[in-house]
């Protein structure tokens, strides 16, 4: 089931078009929306929340259309925006309660609910502190935090790991990880930092000038086409590339002794030949594994097609 | 450590949400709130009824005067020529320079401070729409300005209504009570639309607050001329022309002057109550147009909100 549908959706500021007839389906779990700088990530979430109108094109979002439902949907959504956003003269706990309040939670509810997000986050003792002392990563938390308080169906993660150190992004990853496998929440997680989004998400949507690029799970968008697979010897052995070219494979210059080779056929087929080739030339094989490229190679080459 | 049964890992949550709708009244809440946990606000919320406090001193003063003077002290009693309604015209018009400094401390920075926070993406990404933003700000500052307008208003209203009902306080106008609740209203929605207005216009909101008081002073500066010429003019016992009559009122402070004054139906008389002279009315500038200033004031109010209104986005749109 999708939790969003977004058909031809064109969003123009002014002259600048920053959707460019989009369409793109995006299914429960976590999924990353991947694109540079000004391909339109962060306008297709303001257009999913209502914050910018369409020019023209239509999106629903968990069963509501973005055109006529734009409070049903923020009552469901949750959204970590990028920039630094807090109630000026609240500590966090008034901060987190009343993003509950705003959201439709009785105040009893978001109180006690308030308290347990900022543990959840890792806030519980600084929660009493005013916002506005908080450090970067602090803050990050309590946009996570504000984020999560109603109990969203939908989170919206813009940047998550703005601006952090290395061991406070890898808490921020572990956090938004945690939040979208089985909790049943599904979370969209924009950025342009590909492991991060390797790291959380299991599919992705790779945006450019405001148009789909790719679409799909990490895993199939790693995979190369004619599935090559990289075999491990012991040491270069010339007589097993030859007996393998010999058998119509194609065997490209070895990396160390890792050697990418491809053959018509399934991995298992593949590897069969490969084990009986290596037997014959007296190779030693010691690992083997079919062959993926990085999800970097993957998105470069989804923005640069035409 | 953490208990080994305490449960800290994520749990939605399932319990009631209320329809999204009217999300203002928790933004008005929040604001009171904030406002009222600053000690600035009590302090200057008590200085605007230094008035009512006056006149209950003169009143006191005078009532021991007449019982221990007898018919001379009787004769010589303000109560005698008191203008009750004026009374609480002069307490609302003293009231004004502290409801100001309440407003630039409750509506200078409540949208500027929030914009300069980028608070506008929490608000907005919420089942909040930008009219129940301005509403809750709005009423945020209406409703702790109304109270403390009302408060010593009413207080006094009633004491003077069982303490000198002999002296006519309540044949004078029966229907004062309601004119009262009229004019109480008038600081709230003119400081809490100005105030709004110009506080959206900024980031800081300090820059908010000086710009307001700016507008304040420097209109209230033209009031204050006026009222001079206006003095000097009738002192000669000329007749005022109507600019310097009109231009009076054409302060934030002169314009809620203008309808306190439509609304009780007075010119006005001297702020202190002079015994045997009657309030001194001659020297006040009389009671404006109703068909000018009503709707002005709205005019200025409705424009105020629609500017806050305009002003309010949740994300820059460059064009």
């Amino acid at each position: 089931m999708s939790i969003a549908t977004i058909q031809n959706l064109v969003v123009r500021y002014g002259n600048f078009t920053a959707l460019n007839g989009l369409t793109c389906e995006i299914p429960e779990g976590c999924t990353g929306l991947l694109g540079p700088n000004g391909a339109g990530k962060t306008t297709l979430l303001k257009t999913i929340l209502g914050f910018v109108k369409p020019t023209s094109g239509t999106a629903t979002v968990l069963g509501y259309d973005i055109a006529t439902a734009g409070k049903s949907i923020r009552q469901k959504v949750g959204l970590m925006p990028e920039q630094d956003c807090h109630i000026p003269g609240t500590t966090a706990v008034q901060f987190v309660a009343y993003a509950g309040e705003l959201a439709g939670m009785p105040a009893g509810q978001a109180i006690r609910r308030a308290h347990e997000v900022l543990d959840y986050c890792g806030l519980g003792e600084a929660r009493y502190r005013n916002v506005e002392t908080y450090s970067t990563g602090m803050k990050q938390r309590i946009k996570l935090a504000q984020a999560l308080v109603h109990g969203p169906k939908l989170l919206l993660l813009d940047e998550p790991t703005n601006g952090l150190d290395p061991a406070g992004r890898e808490e921020m990853l572990e956090l938004v990880r945690s939040v979208s496998h089985g909790k049943g929440l599904s979370v969209i997680v924009s950025s342009h930092l590909l492991p991060d989004i390797e790291r959380v998400c299991d599919r992705v949507i790779v945006v450019m000038q405001g148009q789909l690029r790719a679409s799909g799970t990490i895993k199939d968008l790693k995979k190369i086409e004619g599935q090559p697979i990289d075999i491990e010897l012991r040491d270069t052995s010339p007589a097993f590339v030859t007996a393998l070219q010999n058998l119509g494979a194609i065997v490209l210059p070895p990396k160390r002794t890792i050697y990418r080779i491809q053959l018509p056929g399934l991995p298992e087929e593949v590897a069969k030949i490969a084990m009986k080739t290596a037997r014959e030339t007296g190779a030693q094989i010691r690992g083997f594994v079919v062959a993926e490229r990085s999800l970097e190679d993957a998105f470069l080459e989804a923005i640069s097609a035409k | 450590m953490a208990s080994p049964i305490a449960d800290l890992t994520y749990r939605n949550y399932d319990g009631p949400l209320e329809p999204p709708i009217n999300r203002w009244w928790a933004i008005a809440k929040l604001s009171m709130k904030l406002s009222m946990k600053k000690k600035g606000f009590w302090v200057w919320a008590s200085f605007s009824t230094f008035w009512y406090a006056i006149l209950l001193i003169i009143f006191y003063v005078n009532e021991t005067l007449v019982t221990s003077a007898g018919p001379v002290g009787q004769k010589a009693s303000i109560f005698n020529t008191i203008s009750w309604k004026d009374q609480f015209l002069n307490a609302f018009n003293e009231s004004q320079l502290f409801l100001f400094i309440l407003a630039l401390l409750m509506g200078a920075g409540t949208i500027a401070n929030d914009n300069r926070a980028k608070a506008l993406l929490v608000y907005l990404s919420k089942p909040c729409t930008k009219l129940d933003y301005v509403i809750g700000k709005w009423l945020g500052i209406f409703v702790p300005m109304t109270l403390v307008t009302a408060a010593p208003t009413v207080i006094f209203y009633f004491y003077c209504l069982m303490s000198y009902r002999s002296y006519g306080f309540w044949s004078q106008d029966p229907w004062l009570i309601l004119k009262l609740c009229g004019m109480i209203l008038l600081p709230g929605i003119c400081y809490s639309s100005i105030s709004l207005a110009i506080s959206s216009m900024f980031q800081q909101g300090r820059l908010a607050g000086g710009v307001f008081a700016g507008l304040y002073f420097i209109t209230y500066f033209i009031t204050a001329a006026m009222n001079g010429a206006y003095v000097s003019i009738t002192m000669n016992n000329n007749e005022a022309p109507s600019i310097v009559k009109n231009l009076f009122y054409c302060s934030v402070d002169g314009i809620q002057n203008a309808m306190a004054k439509i609304l009780l139906h007075t010119n006005g008389s001297t702020q202190i109550p002079i015994p045997g002279q009657g309030g001194q009315a001659k020297f006040q500038v009389p009671e404006p147009s109703t068909l000018v200033f009503v709707p002005a004031f709205f005019l200025i109010c409705g424009l105020s909100v629609l500017i806050a209104w305009s002003q309010i986005r949740a994300v820059e749109v460059v064009r």
